[in-house]
């Protein structure tokens, strides 16, 4: 519009874009005059290039891609579990009082329960092979995305549904074409929830079960227990990349599924 | 079609605390014409209309509709349709998917319901946005969309709930010279809810005062402008003349709705 502000505010605001980078590289400089100045022990603190080279090292010889992969699949796993009955629950109890009366103490009482603790009856029972890893963190996605659903069926606005009632839409019609896509956006808020919990309970269950071999819980302890910091720094890193990838994934199906409901969570 | 509400009542609420939101009203509504609704907020206008379209039932009272066999239309469903005050667009619909959304829900083929729609948006001046979605949309141009979606299903009663209330002055005598340009074409059985007595007066043939709550008629004035109405009547001594007279009565109805709010606030 001004062509003079425009011409003012250009350097500043790519200024601001870089900024965030710009903060991370002095952080990541920092740390590493830190450690080589003061000498500090790699198997406490190791320094961001050395941390690198492992993190390379684990790339070439395959083992991060490996527990990385083995993680991402039993991650998805679980989601997959947690989404379908997550959704289908709350459909169900949106739809009908009487579903929504008596699921509703249940969800009541287990969703305040931390799954965690539930990892000992699981091991029990399953052992601690596959369905133990899917079953926990399915049981913990669950709840989000089953509440979200509820909640946001119960808030879809009465408005549309008696639109749709005055142009003609029956009953079935008016929950498959205005209710459903009227709560798109909440389930959706529900599924990212969903997805952040299966992320943590994998990694835990990874980590708690004793026989298990494989995926980035078991390759963080196992390197935690032999004292090799920079692998537990490397595999820090790769899931925290790799979350953050997960959850932007997500959100571009999200645009590309309901892109009305943009910036609506 | 002509429409009689006899006796109608609207009381929310279980007893000792019901509200009475219609008490008594009976009416003929009179077939092709335009009738305004004007009363103050809270007095059951919005309500009596929804009872009217089958959208709420009445705790008592009748609403009988009689064909008076001249319409032109091949009506969908019931024989009225309504135009919202929120106008209810469904945003994940585009503006093509929203008018043919009624169509859809009768089962027309999906060739023909595209086709219906897209006249009906060319007819209200939206041509070219077929394929946008509600909210890229300004609010007169939804309000043509929400006309449109109402048109399409060719019922020959029209029953509007304050649909310009939340338009900027412009755009509203833009949409109120719509409206009297499908009256004139169409001659539907339009009940237009409003608070603005300027657009009751432009708008309709005869003007049906509310009381403040309970919502009973308090007086029916006929409005005697030749028609076509124009933006120009406005300015007329005859439109000054009925503009203090319904200003009078519904000045009381306001106060008197002002000192109920004003109870219930204390």
């Amino acid at each position: 519009m001004q062509p003079a502000a425009a011409r003012r505010s250009r350097p500043v605001a790519l200024l601001q874009a870089a900024l965030p980078y710009l903060v991370i590289a002095a952080v990541l400089l920092l740390w590493e005059v830190l450690v080589r100045l003061n000498g500090i022990q790699p198997i406490y603190l190791p320094a961001p290039s050395s941390i690198l080279r492992y993190l390379v090292a684990m790339l070439l010889d395959g083992s991060l891609p490996y527990h990385l992969a083995i993680t991402f699949v039993r991650i998805m796993a679980g989601f997959l579990v947690a989404a379908a009955s997550g959704i289908l629950v709350g459909v169900i109890m949106g739809m009908s009082r009487l579903a929504a009366r008596i699921i509703d103490p249940w969800i009541g009482a287990l969703y305040p329960l931390p799954k965690i603790a539930l990892i000992p009856l699981l091991i029990i029972w399953l052992g601690t092979g596959e369905s133990y890893k899917i079953l926990i963190s399915a049981v913990t996605a669950f709840f989000p995305v089953a509440i979200s659903t509820f909640a946001a069926i119960r808030q879809v606005d009465p408005g549309l549904i008696k639109a749709a009632k005055d142009l003609g839409a029956s009953r079935h019609q008016r929950q498959l074409k205005v209710v459903i896509p009227a709560s798109l956006p909440g389930i959706f808020s529900g599924l990212h929830l969903g997805m952040g919990v299966t992320i943590i309970m994998v990694v835990a269950a990874e980590m708690i079960g004793g026989s298990s071999d494989s995926g980035m819980g078991y390759l963080l302890v196992h390197a935690g227990q032999v004292m090799e910091t920079e692998k537990v720094f490397a595999a820090l890193i790769a899931l925290a990349v790799f979350g953050a990838v997960l959850t932007s994934v997500q959100k571009r199906l999200d645009r590309l599924v309901a892109p009305w409901a943009d910036g609506q969570h | 079609m002509e429409i009689a509400v006899d006796d109608l009542v609207q009381a929310f609420g279980d007893a000792p605390n019901t509200v009475l939101a219609l008490d008594r009203v009976t009416h003929r509504f009179p077939a092709e014409r335009v009738t305004c609704i004007l009363g103050p907020s809270g007095c059951g206008k919005s309500t009596m209309i929804q009872i009217i379209g089958g959208i709420e039932p009445c705790t008592s009272g009748k609403v009988t509709i009689r064909d008076s066999g001249s319409s032109a239309d091949r009506p969908l469903g019931s024989r009225s349709v309504m135009v919202w005050q929120n106008l209810n667009l469904f945003p994940w619909r585009s503006v093509v998917d929203n008018v043919a959304f009624g169509l859809e829900m009768h089962g027309m083929a999906r060739e023909e319901r595209q086709e219906r729609a897209r006249a009906m948006i060319a007819s209200v001046g939206l041509r070219g946005f077929e394929r946008h979605r509600p909210a890229q949309l300004s609010g007169g141009m939804r309000q043509r969309v929400a006309l449109a979606r109402a048109l399409v299903m060719e019922r020959p009663i029209l029953l509007m709930d304050e649909p310009f209330a939340a338009l900027d002055a412009q755009t509203k005598i833009v949409m109120q010279e719509e409206l009297i340009r499908i009256y004139e074409r169409s001659k539907k059985t339009i009940l237009f809810v409003t608070h603005a007595i300027d657009e009751a007066i432009l708008l309709g043939d005869e003007i049906v005062v509310m009381t403040a709550r309970p919502g009973r008629i308090k007086d029916v004035i006929p409005v005697d402008l030749p028609r076509p109405r124009t933006q120009e009547m406005v300015n007329t001594p005859e439109f000054g003349r009925l503009y203090d007279r319904v200003l009078h009565l519904i000045r009381e109805e306001v106060l008197s709705a002002m000192r109920q709010q004003e109870q219930a606030v204390n």
